[in-house]
């Protein structure tokens, strides 16, 4: 058996060929909770103990050899105030690994976007019902043209005529009681509220997203960038996915339907919100998206490993290359 | 029959778990504190707490267990690791066997696991449980674990469900588990790729692991399965040879 050197957070040894102890070294320090917290940090991310380096230099023959190879007896046991200070050194310790996910972006960027997409869908519900709702009472509306004016006209006045007169047409005439006249408009400040919470909610996005994933936002657009980055668990996960993996991210059940039953598989996932992939015409879509995800793919691992970032030259690049691509197939291929 | 289950036979596990007819019940070491809501009762001046089977797959394999039930615990007052700890529930229970209130019994539980929300949970039962060690680390990270533990320990309990759970235990086990040391494994049969394609059967994923684990020189003692109480999942008893992680 080589000469092993052992060490945890209390002591260094070193043990001959024998097995037999040959060096000591105990750590002297003052032993307090953020002290021995520190040590187990340090001994956790694999790095040796002060005195264990001592001994190393005196010993460098001497082979690293865990603790727990040791033969029992070899290595002294923890006293009681030794467990003590373990324990409350360890909840510190972990007490900071909880607060320090606070900085983990992949964690913020999760919740900013699922809040925006959760916010978005509550929008769309409420904002339809406002539309039908004072439609109801005002007849001779064009619904379609006043729709955007709608929500904020109708939070904006105090009854039902005003409301009227400021979308430029006539209520219907019936007598709506003040109760109700209150509901709908407490309904469209609401439908005003949630727009103007979405729009903040996506600015944060866009500005983490920007910092966070700096050239896959360059290249898509902060919101999408953020979309892809929170389906694929993490910038560290997505810049490890092929490209083909990231053409589809967001059309997983089209996906697995496509394994389970053989249908064909989905050309494009949360890519398609982007308008080089939705304006195309149908028959490209699938090549734009296939070229999209490689670009994509290539961006998110300059995010991940600090590589020199994209910028406005390889978007405009990019958009250069997906105009090639509809100009090479302005027709729909011929059926067979 | 008086009310309160009198007439349920009592059968003690160890000093702090017992099984009245078929619930299982900890002598609570923070009294007049349940953790995740249980049933509390005071016996003779002793508070006990529920222990559910369906919260907890230590409890299901133990009313399950076809052997001797109290063998599968810990020896109270020594230290365990345990993998994938979650919130804590069953840390809960093992901490009363094997600490008691204020750690009268001076045993140590290292409680590991991946996740910061779990963490937070853990650390404030830590608060109220001293013997209770969390550690936020990867359990695959054996190097950030090894700090925490001053020697190998005589029971290992895994319970993470994610792909390679047997790899991982036996791994594990090898690292820091000691001679003749008992190691519970709760698999999860659905986070298993099957070889075949598809979700492969349950069976296939037990009998896999067995194997796994007898190859590896360790003694299955016992393959629990838990249907009923958690579906798809096993509870794999095994104990470790004597010559085990001698190098």
């Amino acid at each position: 058996m080589p000469m092993r050197l052992c060490w945890d957070w209390r002591l260094a040894r070193v043990f001959d060929d024998a097995g037999e102890i040959v060096d000591e070294s105990v750590w002297g320090g003052r032993r307090g909770v953020g002290a021995v917290a520190d040590r187990l940090e340090r001994l956790s991310s694999g790095r040796m103990s002060d005195e264990a380096r001592v001994l190393a230099q005196r010993f460098p023959e001497a082979e690293p050899c865990a603790v727990h190879d040791l033969a029992e007896g070899d290595w002294p046991e923890l006293a009681l105030e030794e467990s003590e200070l373990l324990g409350r050194a360890a909840v510190q310790l972990a007490r900071s690994g909880v607060a320090a996910a606070a900085g983990d972006a992949d964690r913020r960027l999760e919740h900013l976007v699922r809040a925006a997409g959760e916010l978005r869908a509550a929008w769309g519900t409420l904002e339809a019902r406002v539309v039908e709702w004072a439609g109801l009472f005002l007849p001779a509306l064009d619904l379609d043209a006043a729709r955007d004016a709608m929500p904020q006209a109708v939070a904006d006045a105090d009854s039902l005529e005003a409301a009227a007169t400021s979308l430029g047409t006539e209520a219907a005439d019936v007598v709506v009681p003040a109760a109700e006249w209150k509901a709908l408009n407490g309904w469209a400040q609401g439908v005003v509220d949630a727009s103007a919470r979405l729009e903040a909610v996506e600015q944060a996005v866009r500005e983490l997203s920007t910092s966070h994933l700096p050239s896959t936002s360059a290249l898509i657009g902060p919101l999408l960038a953020a979309r892809l980055c929170t389906s694929a668990h993490g910038r560290q996960r997505l810049a490890r996915l092929p490209a083909g993996t990231i053409q589809v991210l967001g059309a997983e059940k089209a996906f697995f339907m496509h394994l389970r039953s053989g249908i064909p598989p989905p050309k494009h996932g949360h890519l398609f919100q982007h308008p080089w992939v939705n304006r195309s015409p149908r028959w490209v879509r699938g090549k734009v998206a296939r070229m999209l995800s490689g670009k994509v793919a290539i961006a998110s691992r300059l995010d991940a490993f600090d590589g020199e970032p994209w910028g406005a030259d390889e978007a405009a690049a990019l958009e250069r290359q997906v105009q090639a691509i509809r100009e090479r197939h302005p027709r729909p291929p011929r059926r067979n | 029959m008086a009310r309160g289950g009198r007439s349920a036979r009592v059968a003690d596990l160890s000093w702090a778990v017992r099984t009245e007819g078929r619930s299982l019940w900890s002598r609570n070491a923070v009294p007049g504190v349940a953790v995740r809501g249980e049933r509390l009762k005071r016996r003779r001046g002793e508070e006990w707490r529920q222990w559910s089977p369906r919260r907890s797959k230590l409890a299901a394999g133990l009313l399950r267990s076809k052997g001797d039930k109290g063998s599968l615990l810990p020896e109270p007052g020594t230290t365990t690791l345990y993998l994938g700890a979650g919130h804590g529930t069953t840390i809960s229970y093992l901490h009363d066997h094997l600490c008691g209130a204020q750690n009268e019994r001076g045993g140590c539980i290292v409680a590991v696991d991946i996740s910061p929300r779990c963490m937070r949970d853990l650390v404030r039962l830590a608060e109220v449980r001293p013997g209770l060690v969390p550690v936020l680390a990867d359990a695959r990270h054996h190097e950030a674990i090894a700090p925490f533990l001053p020697a190998r320990v005589r029971w290992l309990f895994q319970d993470v469900s994610q792909a390679g759970q047997v790899d991982m235990h036996i791994a594990a086990a090898q690292r820091f588990l000691a001679p003749n040391g008992l190691s519970l494994l709760s698999l999860k049969s659905a986070s298993e790729r099957s070889e075949h394609g598809g979700r492969g059967v349950p069976r296939d994923h037990y009998d896999h692991a067995r194997a796994a684990l007898t190859d590896a020189g360790a003694e299955v003692l016992e393959v629990i399965e838990l249907t009923g109480w958690e579906e798809q999942h096993a509870l794999i008893v095994s104990r470790m040879p004597e010559e085990w992680g001698k190098t």
